[in-house]
Order: C-alpha cells, then sequence, then structure tokens
C-alpha cells in the first residue's frame, strides 16, 4: 500500500514540476477563469436599475385586494414580476438584485372592518443590504392608499404600510452568482484541461512509457487528480482574492467547510476529465465528448442562469446534474453559512457521482 | 547457460490478419540475442508482447520462470525497456525523469550514476527535447537500466543516428553485457547484428526463418554454393568516413 502510493505521489510531482515550467499553460490555465470572473461579476455588481421591480403576493381574497393587484398590474413605477410564484424564489430574487422588493397583501388585508371600508396593512419587504429601494416602494405604496384613505373619508386611516427587511442581509447580488462562477471554473478546468493533455500524452507516447513500469491505470489516474486538484485550488483562491479585493465579496460561511467542500468538488469534477482523457485516442475523439458532457452541465447546474428560473420538471431532472450539487453546496455555504452536515444530501449525491465516474476512468482508460 | 526467455507458439492477430504466426525461440541467460527483419515482419509486435504491453493471444512466453501474460507486473519489476517512439515527459531534466522513474520501482538507484554511465552527466539539467538523437537513445537506455534489470529490451535502438553516434552505442551496449544483462534487440543494420549479437533471429511475413549466430548463418549461406559477384574491398564508404571524421561523438 506504502509502495502504491509512493508511485502516485512520484508521478504527481512529475506532473508538478513540469506543470509551473510551461508557462503558457500556467497564464491561460489561471488568467482564463479569473478574466471571466471579471466580465461576469460586473455584470452582477452594477445594480443601477431606477424602475422598480417587485413581486406582489396577494393572500387576501377581499375584492378590494384583488383589485389592487389588478390596478398594479397596470401602474407605470411598479413592474410586478409575474414568474415569482414562490415567496423563497422571490426572496432569492431579491438577493441577487433582481428585484427591489416583495409586496405582501396579508389575508386580512382589504376586509371591510367595522365601519365597513377596507382596511390592513400591506407588506413591504425589502432587503437589508439596499433599503433605499424598499423605503422608495413603501413611500410610493403610502401614498398610493392615503389617497384612498381620504376618499374613505374615515378619521383613523384604515389602509397602511408595514416595512419589514428580508434575512438575506449584507449579501450582494455578487455573492450569489459567484458560486456558479466557481462551478463553471471547476467545469472548465476539469473537463478541457485533462481531456485535452491526456490524449497529447498518448500521442507522443509518454504513457506507453510509463506502461513499460509497473504502473497501473489507477494509479495514473489518481496521480493526475492530485495534480489537478493543486491546480484547481490555485485557480479558485485566486478567484476568491480576486472576488475579495474587487467585488466586496461577502462569505457569511465558514472558510473550511468551504475549502473542504470545494476539494470534493474538484475532485469530481476532474473525475470527467481523467474519464475522456483517459477513454479518448487522440483530441478530436475528446474534444467532442467533452462538449457533450459539459454543455448541460454548463447551462442547466446554475452556473450563468438559477435554477428556480427553470420550469419545475426542469429542475428535478437538472438536480441529479453532478455541478449542480457543487454550485448549490458553494452557495448555501457562502450565503446561508452552512455546514458540511448541513449539506449531507449535496455531498451524498457528490459521493454517488464520485464512485461513479472514477470506476468509469479506471475501466475506459487506454494506455495509447 | 540457461534460457531466460522461452517463447513458445507466440501469435498475434488484429481483425483477420495475423502479424505473428506462432513463433517459438528460447533467448539464453547474458546473450545479445537480436531479431532482424524487413518492415512489418513483427519484430516490434513480437517484443511488445514479451514485454508484457500487449496482449498475447495465442501462446506462452516465460521471462525467469514468469509467466508473461498472469505475472505482468513482477516481469515488468526485471525487465527494462527502451521503445521505438521513444518519448519522455517534456519540461522535467534528466535527473527528475530518472527520480521519477526510480520511484515508479521503489528502487535507489542514484540517477547522477547512471547518467555518467551514459556520459550524460553535462546533461543531468537538459529536459530531454533539447538532447540530440544520439543522446535521447543513450537517456532512453538509461532510463531502461533504473530497474537493474535482468533483460533489457532494444528496439531498433541506433536508427537515425549518425555513424559515431552508432559506434558509441555499440560500446554502451557492450557494457550492459558485460554486466550480465541479457539484452534482446531488434536491427535493420546487418553490421551491427554482426558486431553485437551472439545470436540471430531472422523473421519475416510474421514467422521467423532462421536463428543462429552470424558467423554460422553466414558458413550456411557459403555452404548452399552462394557466392558474390564483385570481390569484397578491404574498406566500405563507412570506413572512410570515420577515417575522415574520427570516432569522437558529436552531441
Amino acid at each position: 500500500m506504502k509502495r502504491y502510493i509512493q508511485i502516485i505521489l512520484a508521478l504527481a510531482k512529475a506532473y508538478r514540476l513540469r506543470f509551473f515550467r510551461d508557462k503558457t499553460a500556467l497564464f491561460f490555465t489561471f488568467l482564463f477563469p479569473l478574466l471571466f470572473l471579471f466580465v461576469f461579476g460586473s455584470l452582477n455588481s452594477s445594480n443601477s436599475d431606477i424602475s422598480f421591480k417587485v413581486a406582489l403576493f396577494n393572500r387576501s381574497d377581499s375584492s378590494f385586494a384583488k383589485d389592487f393587484v389588478n390596478k398594479s398590474q397596470s401602474d407605470k413605477t411598479l413592474k410586478v414580476n409575474k414568474d415569482v410564484t414562490d415567496f423563497n424564489t422571490a426572496r432569492e430574487l431579491m438577493g441577487r438584485g433582481e428585484i427591489d422588493s416583495i409586496i405582501e397583501l396579508p389575508k386580512e388585508f382589504g376586509v371591510p372592518n367595522n365601519n365597513g371600508v377596507p382596511s390592513g396593512k400591506m407588506i413591504v419587504y425589502y432587503q437589508e443590504a439596499s433599503p433605499q429601494s424598499g423605503k422608495t416602494i413603501a413611500a410610493v405604496m403610502e401614498g398610493v392608499l392615503d389617497g384612498i384613505n381620504k376618499s374613505l373619508g374615515q378619521p383613523e386611516p384604515p389602509l397602511g404600510v408595514t416595512q419589514k427587511s428580508t434575512a438575506t442581509s449584507n449579501l450582494s447580488p455578487f455573492d450569489y452568482v459567484f458560486s456558479g462562477l466557481l462551478g463553471f471554473t471547476l467545469l472548465s478546468l476539469g473537463i478541457f484541461g485533462l481531456a485535452n493533455s491526456m490524449p497529447a500524452e498518448k500521442k507522443t507516447g509518454a504513457f506507453k512509457r510509463l506502461r513499460a513500469s509497473p504502473i497501473t491505470a489507477a494509479q495514473l489516474i489518481f496521480a493526475n487528480m492530485l495534480h489537478y486538484l493543486l491546480i484547481g485550488l490555485i485557480s479558485v483562491v485566486l478567484m476568491i482574492a480576486v472576488a475579495l479585493l474587487v467585488f466586496d465579496f461577502n462569505m457569511r460561511g465558514d472558510w473550511l467547510t468551504l475549502a473542504t467542500f470545494v476539494i470534493i468538488g474538484i475532485i469530481l469534477m476532474f473525475g470527467f476529465g481523467l474519464a475522456i482523457g483517459g477513454w479518448a485516442k487522440n483530441e478530436n475523439q475528446s474534444a467532442a465528448l467533452s462538449n457533450i458532457i459539459s454543455f448541460p452541465m454548463m447551462f442547466l447546474s446554475g452556473t450563468f442562469f438559477p435554477r428556480f428560473l427553470m420550469p419545475s420538471w426542469l429542475q428535478d431532472i437538472t438536480a441529479f446534474l453532478p455541478l449542480t450539487p457543487i454550485i448549490d453546496g458553494m452557495r448555501q455555504i457562502i450565503t446561508e453559512s452552512k455546514t458540511l452536515f448541513d449539506l449531507g444530501p449535496e455531498l451524498g449525491l457528490i459521493g454517488i457521482w464520485i464512485v461513479i465516474i472514477y470506476f468509469i476512468a479506471i475501466r475506459v482508460f487506454r494506455w495509447e | 547457460m540457461g534460457n531466460i526467455i522461452t517463447v513458445q507458439n507466440l501469435t498475434k492477430r488484429y481483425g483477420d490478419k495475423t502479424t505473428v504466426k506462432g513463433i517459438s525461440f528460447e533467448v539464453r541467460e547474458g546473450e545479445v540475442f537480436g531479431i532482424l527483419g524487413p518492415n512489418g515482419a513483427g519484430k516490434t509486435t513480437t517484443l511488445e508482447m514479451i514485454e508484457a504491453l500487449r496482449p498475447i493471444d495465442d501462446g506462452e512466453v516465460t521471462l525467469d520462470g514468469l509467466d508473461v501474460q498472469k505475472d505482468a507486473a513482477k516481469v515488468k519489476n526485471i525487465i527494462g525497456i527502451q521503445l521505438q517512439s521513444t518519448a519522455f515527459f517534456d519540461k522535467l531534466n534528466l535527473r527528475e525523469q530518472l527520480r521519477m522513474f526510480d520511484s515508479l520501482y521503489g528502487e535507489t538507484t542514484d540517477p547522477d550514476s547512471l547518467l555518467a554511465e551514459v556520459q550524460l552527466t553535462d546533461k543531468a539539467k537538459s529536459y530531454v527535447e533539447n538532447l540530440s538523437g544520439g543522446q535521447r537513445q543513450r537517456f532512453s537506455i538509461a532510463a531502461a537500466l533504473i530497474n537493474k534489470p535482468r533483460v533489457l529490451f532494444l528496439d531498433e535502438p541506433t536508427t537515425g543516428l549518425d555513424p559515431q553516434a552508432r559506434r558509441n552505442l555499440w560500446d554502451l551496449i557492450r557494457d550492459i553485457k558485460k554486466k550480465g544483462i541479457t539484452v534482446v534487440l531488434t536491427t535493420h543494420y546487418m553490421d551491427e547484428a554482426e558486431l553485437l549479437c551472439d545470436r540471430i533471429a531472422i523473421m519475416d511475413g510474421g514467422r521467423i526463418i532462421t536463428i543462429n549466430t552470424p558467423a554460422n548463418l553466414v558458413k550456411e549461406l557459403i555452404g548452399r554454393g552462394f557466392t558474390k559477384t564483385q570481390q569484397v574491398e578491404q574498406a566500405n564508404l563507412e570506413d572512410v568516413f570515420i577515417d575522415l571524421t574520427g570516432k569522437a561523438i558529436r552531441d
């Protein structure tokens, strides 16, 4: 067993020495995710929109409330997002800065009071991090309701506004997007890097030479995994550094938890690259296969587009993609300070994928 | 001297094409055994089956008492292989390469003494991609010796080398033989086979046509009444070349 691991370590060391001498490869390996981070990070950090996008939840059956909802649909100051039907989704959307506020009409809103006129208080939720938009909307709504109050001619204004801040405090849209960007980096590093380099080494005959020694396919795969784990970690650390310095990234969770989770995620994603690169005889085969495998994850695992915007049947299917639990887990650690124990389901799914993909990688590996 | 390699009825098929057709031969311990033959004769395939690099379709190979198919891992520990398309990792200097291979075998060979043996001491910090053809072949042999093998396989070791580098490599192979290591090599050069090999197998079309010592093979041919139409010169053009340019290696 000791010999077995020694062989893996010796080969991983050789890979490491070579990698850091290839300045071109170094440059592209680490710079690409950072460029990507700058582009997408900038898109999500500037939120200088002046129109108010809100989600509206009507829990009241009163005709007044229904009338209010209908009128608000045609209102120009409020843009009601009609696609949102679930309060938690709306909260997350607000966290990401995609809507400014959530307006909730409670059950008793608009129900006639003792004097026979509609009464009640609507709730305006806003984000603690950006209270201006929430306060503005609350002020606008108060103005509207005051007008109705006056027309009702009651001494005590029966309609009013309650303001509430949501729990997504101190988090910016970037903090939500960041885990998706990390996930995309792991996907591209994990699949495309290895899918290129392994067939290239078959072509030169370097693997064939190794095969003359007592090394096994599994040892070669684990040595590569170990080497790329290092590269993946460096890349993630660089991205987090840029996120902290440039995008005011807020980390609510535990760094050690994130590090552990990221390592497990890297091991899984590089498993795909190892399986593809190990199987392919040349770069043409690996390029085609890596595209087929990475594309669904690139678009359906929540890298660029949050999964909760998808139809629910698609959410159910994409939940099982290997990258989905990685991105979900990272986001829950970052924005909800979840622990590894909380992330049991995600870790379980990742674990199953790791077993499957490394089993396949060792089985389909070809030396030439 | 006993046989270190026994090959019996060795066969390799690719689809409906049989490239090695049930060949049998023995290699004696300590000898230099040459396999000669035109391109496509099946030399490399035969070697790679003996080296446990290629599955054997039919037949049996025993190496130092080990069944090559069943004990592939053990066999790899006692043989050294120099492949025709020698490929080493790029961006890794010679000392680092040897250190890596050394770890793969778990042995404790000193990379520097091995480099000295193949006259590459001053290249210890060079990358393989920056070596000349002759240096590369010598390094390839050094890497094959890292596990102190009992049998060394050399597949066309001198192909593409200049006359000086070839002579240098012959000296190296003779030194290796002196250490008691059995050498199995393939070559296209008859002068090389005649100088280095104790016995020769000539292959063609996947079969072994004959096996004997170089001297006996020549005697057999003359015994069959063969005569050359031209008078043999006392020297050939290669002798002229070496005389004019010297034996010192250039790389």
